[in-house]
């Protein structure tokens, strides 16, 4: 794959945040790469460090107590992480832009929606004042807020939920950026708007070719909206696969689970109860040795090797990486003669 | 907006009505007949009659409309506080001493004011870091050492041994010199607890997510800092601050005891010492209109900054 | 088909808030540091409390003894020097502890025995009680402090009311408390309005607790945090309240305090004898520090909402 391909890719990230209860490995040995054009979803339950990841290619991770503490993050053929402070402000809002979960604490209530854009606007572009003002109200209608002139001067708690997730995306997409990174953008809104909310996301996509990472626990997003999928699990990932053959065929046990949890209609009298993967998220202070999903796994609870040695995210051929043991194609054949004769055939 | 206004005013009429019951109870109900000390040692049974014949205190203290109560709330409505012990008009007293307050205590107000939300916007950059630290322990070390004390040692080292600044008042000195180190001290002192809290108000703010929107839209530390955090953190500030201000007309207490200055402050302590109560009586009553009618300006000021306030 | 019910012993092991709050407390070490001064203190003042109470001679109580001439400077025989009756500094700053210790206990008591019951009534009950009780507290709370405790202070000297005679001290800490409730008060009613709606108060009311019951068992748990931050945070505030009450000679007049103290310093200063002053400021300097670290600490510690979320 050629580099000119991929907006975005992260190689090896490592966060930790050190508190005075001990050091929390938010994110490890965490790669993905995000291509151009394309909506790559990372996706995981609350805490497993996906929200993370996204501070930190914005390198938005607040300094003490957390920090990056190993790995790489490749955009537009530079690393990031050794870019200038002033030149990564340069970047953000610029080249990559964010938005976020909960749009009302997000927008800054003293001041005007419009206000909030045209300064966007007008640090990365030379745009004169009325030009701004002009570019924020042009903003407002692309992202389908109807009477624009009016809404400009109006404040973010006089709008709806999901008018201020538009003003965001307004703001975000103002500069027209390689990449945008939306961290559960639709979480907070009623399920009409999320559509809505997704749709104009999906146009301005068509419109800008830019990429989107988008962060969600909502399975049901991923499969109408991205392409490839990366399965985030207490710091690591799991799995990375294309959209459609994660759902059709997943390789790790967790991805397997999460699938088969999802409440579906119309199963008839087969299905009675709804699936769940027993036992809890671990917490990041204390992870379990060996894989970190093992206690909860149904297939690898009791075996020695998931308990001691943890799987590395491995190419289990086109595209598809996943960790674990037990998925088809990931050991080697040094690794099963060697498994069989610790412990007998499986 | 006047609606709202002539609402809260309205409010205040209770609390006012309230004050007053207060004030009756400590002073007259509590406090007792006072006409005894008013009469000096060696007064005949007479002269103490006449006194409470002066002052009222020998009619009924509610149940009539010519009771000591009804007279409290006239004379409280009209103003009209009586003679202080001297037997010097109150009111006269109190005219007098509010210029050399105001002296002592505009200056220190606008003086704690711009130090500590400057030191206070610095304290918030520099978050997290030694010198954030070393902030707050000088700080909280201000606030633990009593005002009292503060007061004494810069008496003692500026005036007394340095002989920077005269150490007591008297009338040939200029307003600007007896004022000068009281000033400075109040400044001082007050310094600890207002830094503290404008800190805890801009790292609040700091903590927000329109702050983390601010940053990943790629504005600078100090753009942040001074457009965005500073604005939101005016709302509490300004809060605070007009809240202060009743308090600027009843002068230092404790500075103008220490230094002599004929302020409020002052004329409190001798009041306390005296046990005048007419005139501690009056001062109360001041003191709690004007803070009332300073609430009400809080509240007005608060939704003017807050564009989230609306007036109905 | 019941599964069976896990016993007592087999449950795991919840933390509660509070355990997990002194948990995280214990391990700040300066917090701890400063408790333990605080602790000193109180021991310090108990135990002149109880030596007097039975009438036991030790250095402390025996302040008023003239150890040696007026105004003796810090000397081995007298580590912290000697004042105009040639009584030793040290006794009386260590006997000083035992009032502003006293006062200081005493007013937050009455402010606690006060305002939590008053703000829990208007918080729950609402109503016209609502309305009386913040009536009262706004009208104590639109004059200033300071002045609000002088007046108490002032009036309430060489009184007698039902019958007890009240001394010095006393009027001090009846100022102080009468005055001092209505932050607690208004903090609780707060809370409990808050809570009042919150789901596991409506649940308990459908299966019929009566109000008595949500109050006692679910709505002071619930605040009691709250309190012992206010207590802590307060405690300073009084004991410097009572320094200035002693200072203006509004307090005990015959037994040393360290308000006393700094006011006898005044005149002395000038003669160029420091140690009482030193003395008293060091005093209170040491315990303010350690309960305001001690209380922020705490606070910080306990208050869930400060906590950030994992």
């Amino acid at each position: 794959m050629s580099e000119n391909s991929l907006a975005l890719s992260i190689q090896g990230l490592g966060v930790s945040f050190f508190t005075e209860d001990g050091i929390a490995r938010a994110v490890q040995d965490v790669s993905f790469s995000v291509k151009k054009g394309e909506t790559f979803a990372l996706v995981g339950e609350s805490g497993c460090g996906k929200s993370v990841t996204a501070l930190s290619i914005m390198r938005l991770i607040p300094q003490p107590p957390g920090k990056i503490v190993s790995g790489d993050i490749v955009f537009d053929n530079r690393s990031l992480l050794e870019l200038s402070e002033k030149r990564m402000r340069g970047i953000r809002g610029n080249k990559i832009a964010m938005i976020f979960q909960e749009p009302m604490t997000s927008l800054n209530p003293v001041y005007t929606v419009g206000n909030q854009i045209v300064e966007a606007i007008r640090l990365h572009q030379k745009k004169s004042e009325n030009q701004a003002w002009a570019d924020a109200v042009d903003m407002l209608r692309k992202v389908g807020i109807s009477e624009p002139e009016q809404r400009v001067n109006e404040y973010p708690h006089q709008m709806s939920g999901g008018m201020r997730q538009r003003v965001m995306i307004a703001m975000a997409v103002s500069c027209q950026p390689q990449l945008l990174i939306a961290d559960e953008p639709t979480t907070a809104l009623d399920v009409t708007i999320q559509a809505q909310i997704l749709d104009l996301l999906d146009d301005l996509q068509k419109q800008n070719g830019m990429s989107i990472l988008l962060i969600t626990h909502d399975l049901a997003i991923v499969a109408e909206r991205a392409d490839n999928v990366a399965v985030m699990y207490a710091s690591r990932i799991v799995e990375i696969a294309e959209s459609k053959q994660l759902f059709q065929e997943p390789l790790h046990p967790y991805t397997k689970g999460l699938l088969k949890s999802l409440p579906r209609l119309g199963l008839g009298r087969e299905v009675k109860r709804l699936q769940t993967i027993s036992g809890t998220v671990p917490d990041p202070l204390h992870f379990p040795a060996g894989c970190k999903f093992h206690p909860r796994c149904s297939v690898g609870c009791s075996d020695k090797r998931c308990q001691g040695i943890e799987p590395e995210l491995r190419e289990v051929g086109n595209g598809r990486h996943v960790a674990c043991w037990y998925a088809q194609g990931y050991e080697t054949e040094e690794e099963i003669k060697e498994y069989e004769s610790k412990y007998g055939k499986k | 907006m006047t609606t709202y206004i002539i609402r809260r005013l309205l409010y205040t009429i209770p609390i006012v009505l309230g004050v007053l019951l207060l004030t009756f109870v400590l002073f007259t109900v509590v406090g007792g007949d006072v006409s005894i000390e008013i009469a000096g040692k060696n007064a005949t049974p007479e002269t103490i009659e006449e006194i409470r014949e002066e002052y009222g205190l020998n009619k009924p203290l509610f149940l009539s409309w010519d009771s000591q109560f009804i007279n409290h709330f006239k004379s409280a409505l009209t103003f009209d506080f009586g003679r202080a012990r001297d037997r010097e008009l109150v009111v006269d007293k109190i005219k007098r001493g509010v210029w050399p307050s105001l002296a002592l205590t505009v200056p220190m107000f606008f003086g704690v004011l711009i130090i500590s939300v400057s030191l206070a916007l610095v304290v918030a950059f520099v978050r997290g870091s030694a010198w954030d630290v070393f902030a707050v322990v000088v700080c909280v070390a201000g606030m633990s050492i009593p005002y009292l004390s503060f007061i004494l040692l810069g008496q003692y080292f500026f005036a007394y041994k340095l002989g920077l600044f005269p150490i007591f008042f008297s009338p040939d000195l200029s307003m600007a010199e007896y004022v000068a180190l009281p000033v400075l001290i109040g400044i001082v002192t007050g310094l600890g607890a207002n830094v503290r809290f404008y800190r805890t108000v801009m790292l609040d703010e700091i903590r927000s997510d329109y702050v983390r929107t601010a940053f990943a839209k790629g504005l600078d530390a100090r753009r942040v800092l001074f457009k965005h955090v500073l604005k939101n953190a005016m709302i509490p500030i300004i809060t605070r601050v007009v809240l202060a201000i009743p308090f600027l007309f009843l002068g230092s207490l404790l500075l103008e005891r220490f230094f002599g200055i004929p302020g409020l402050g002052y004329l409190m302590i001798e009041a306390i010492g005296s046990r005048d109560y007419f005139v501690i009586n009056a001062m109360t009553y001041i003191s709690a209109i004007l803070f009332v009618i300073f609430n009400v300006i809080t509240d007005i000021c608060y939704g003017l900054v807050d564009p989230r306030i609306s007036f109905d | 088909m019941i599964k069976r019910r896990l016993t007592n012993s087999e449950q795991p092991k919840g933390r509660s808030l509070w355990q997990d709050g002194l948990k995280r407390l214990g391990r700040r070490k300066l917090a701890m540091v400063c408790f333990a001064v605080i602790v000193l203190y109180f021991l310090l003042a108990g135990f002149i409390y109880f030596a007097e109470l039975i009438d036991w001679q030790v250095g402390p109580i025996r302040w008023q003894e003239e150890v040696g001439g007026a105004y003796e400077g810090p000397s081995s025989q007298n580590k912290f020097g000697t004042d105009i009756f040639g009584q030793s500094v040290l006794r009386k700053t260590l006997y000083g502890a035992k009032i502003s210790i006293t006062v200081a206990l005493c007013a937050s008591f009455i402010s606690i025995v006060i305002g939590v019951p008053l703000g829990t009534i208007a918080g729950y009950y609402r109503g016209v009680v609502d309305e009386i009780i913040v009536w009262v507290y706004s009208t104590l709370s639109s004059i200033p402090y300071i002045l609000l405790i002088l007046a108490f202070a002032v009036v309430l000297r060489d009184k007698t009311l039902f019958g007890f005679k009240l001394t010095g001290i006393t009027s001090v800490y009846l100022a102080i408390g009468l005055t001092s409730w209505v932050g607690l008060c208004r903090l609780i009613r707060g809370e409990v309005i808050k809570h009042k709606e919150r789901e596991y108060v409506l649940a308990a009311k459908s299966y019929g607790c009566s109000g008595a019951r949500i109050i006692f068992r679910h709505l002071l748990p619930n605040v009691f945090h709250l309190i012992i931050i206010d207590f802590s945070l307060r405690f300073v505030a009084f004991i410097h309240a009572e320094v200035i009450l002693s200072f203006l000679g509004l307090g005990e007049a015959t037994r040393p305090s360290w308000g006393v103290m700094i006011n006898d310093a005044r005149i002395e200063l000038s003669r160029g004898v420091w140690w009482q002053m030193v003395a008293a400021t060091a005093a209170i300097f040491f315990i303010s520090l350690a309960l305001n670290i001690f209380g922020d600490a705490l606070r910080d510690a306990i208050d869930p909402r400060l906590r950030k979320a994992a």
